[in-house]
């Protein structure tokens, strides 16, 4: 539960000097690229805070989502976030089970009226009344609704919370739908991935409790400082693809020497997230670096895209086929392509 | 002879990268000298390759001033040879650099000690040493 004395009391009491709070705010602010001069009024805000109540809940998921937010960290600077927030629901973490575990979040609910923040991992199955995806007897949409009404923001972690994901593919048996298409209310964060870089959400809700506002966010409702670029802007193999240096099969010399993957099928050019710069698994790599192109999973419809291993200069999903043909018959496509891509990208997310 | 022996270091031409750095502290540092703005420069959010980061080092080097910080894992804070100009260096649990910044300031805000801890400080030092007058304060404290 939320604590009433502030963070700088509480991590006071276990030790722990105010300088903390400054080195949190100096890696959150590199994180998000925010100006060396916010620091301070960083730190000053996050020691004033109270202990942030979050609930989360987890719906039609892998429990990805929450691998990534828990199993990244390294013991000291970077799990600082779990002084900052009291974690008061979640099916996975939480020792209290049944009866007990709902009293919790309905408990933190009142307690925190106003000012607790949902997390949602998975979408939401509406098919059928949503029986498709329960927790204690009712359905995932009910405990949502019940959830958010006095909710502060919502924060939807992962593509399937985001943008419906893999439940949401075709032929999306459950009638799976993003949060978004449910709350629409409320401050809503997405912050997209398959799983979402642990920094993008470690860093958003410290933005949040830090300043009493949401981040800016991209048209898709992701902070800017996370999905602000594609992965193709930050690559390191970009020079290659500049110089029109592909590999075409995963085996040849191109790929030994670690040239551009578009042609093996890479959506790095219409991908936002920060893979590049961030990194996976405490900086030491991300796919590209690991020899096979971004799947694009930040992005809606990932996996309806019409084929991982196709090239974007042969489109994606349905007008994607008369894009091939064009280039059967010789047609210049690249550009166009590219534009055609994120048009349908748009298009994709107002239809969903 | 070996190679490392040799007194002379070969180095290249900086990159563009390093030098837009090195023209942004030169404007920082006037600043500082003229009007005392204090100001920084966030490495982590700059494209720099590890080359860049070894030849900016290099280039700005290390003066009379170095600090060690274990605040949430160790932090390296370091004057440059240009007095004003710092080195901070945030390393995360496991040792890597978690975040990075050239402060321009007459002393990084890191190493001086907070005022809430300083008055934190104050209150034990004089709880220890007058203990009976506290303990009595704090029965009476509960009494109330």
């Amino acid at each position: 539960m939320s604590d009433s004395k502030t963070l700088g009391e509480l991590l006071a009491r276990r030790g722990v000097s105010r300088r903390v709070f400054l080195k949190y705010a100096s890696y959150t602010a590199s994180l998000m690229a925010l100006p060396p001069a916010m620091t301070t009024a960083m730190a000053q805000g996050l020691a004033n805070a109270r202990r942030q109540s979050v609930i989360w809940l987890s719906f039609q998921e892998c429990t990805g989502c929450t691998e990534s937010f828990t199993r990244s960290f390294s013991p000291t600077l970077e799990d600082l976030i779990f002084n900052f927030i009291s974690l008061d629901y979640h099916h996975t973490l939480q020792a209290a089970s049944g009866y007990a575990a709902e009293e919790a979040r309905l408990a933190a609910m009142e307690e925190n009226k106003g000012k607790y923040i949902v997390v949602v991992d998975g979408s939401v199955a509406l098919k059928d009344d949503g029986i498709y995806s329960t927790i204690a007897g009712i359905s995932n949409l009910q405990m949502l609704e019940e959830t958010v009404a006095d909710a502060f923001a919502v924060i939807s972690v992962g593509t399937c919370a985001a943008f419906g994901g893999l439940p949401f593919a075709n032929p999306n048996p459950t009638g799976a739908v993003p949060i978004s298409e449910i709350v629409t209310d409320k401050p809503l964060i997405n912050i997209s991935g398959c799983p979402p870089i642990p920094e993008a959400m470690t860093g958003t809700i410290s933005y949040v409790l830090s300043f009493g506002v949401i981040p800016e966010l991209d048209h898709l409702g992701r902070p800017l400082a996370f999905f602000g670029e594609t992965i193709h802007d930050r690559c390191y193999r970009r020079p290659f693809y500049e110089r029109g240096m592909f590999a075409k099969s995963f085996d040849d010399q191109g790929a030994r020497k670690g040239w551009c993957l578009f042609e093996l099928g890479c959506k790095g050019p219409i991908t936002y997230n920060a893979c590049a710069t961030q990194k996976w698994n405490g900086g030491v790599s991300f796919p590209i670096q690991s020899g096979h192109g971004c799947l694009g999973c930040s992005e809606p419809g990932f996996w309806d895209k019409g084929g991982l291993y196709k090239p974007l200069s042969a489109g994606i999903g349905t007008a994607g086929q008369y894009i091939a043909g064009a280039a059967a018959a010789g047609a210049a496509i690249g550009a166009a392509s590219a534009a055609l891509a994120r048009h349908r990208k748009n298009k994709a997310m107002k239809e969903g | 002879m070996k190679l490392e022996s040799i007194p002379v270091q070969v180095t290249g031409p900086a990159s563009g990268v390093t030098n837009a750095i090195l023209m942004e502290i030169a404007e920082l540092l006037q600043q500082l000298a003229e009007k005392g703005v204090s100001g920084a420069i966030n490495l982590r959010s700059l494209p720099l390759s590890e080359e860049d980061r070894t030849r900016l080092e290099d280039r700005l080097g290390h003066g009379e001033v170095s600090a060690q910080l274990d605040v949430a894992g160790t932090t390296e804070v370091w004057e440059t040879s240009y007095p004003g100009v710092w080195w901070i260096r945030h390393r995360g649990g496991d040792g890597r650099i978690a975040a990075e910044e050239i402060a321009v300031t007459h002393v990084p805000e890191f190493l001086m000690s907070p005022k809430e801890d300083i008055c934190a400080a104050a209150a034990r030092i004089n709880a220890e040493m007058h203990p009976t007058e506290t303990s009595a304060s704090e029965e009476e404290a509960l009494h109330v």
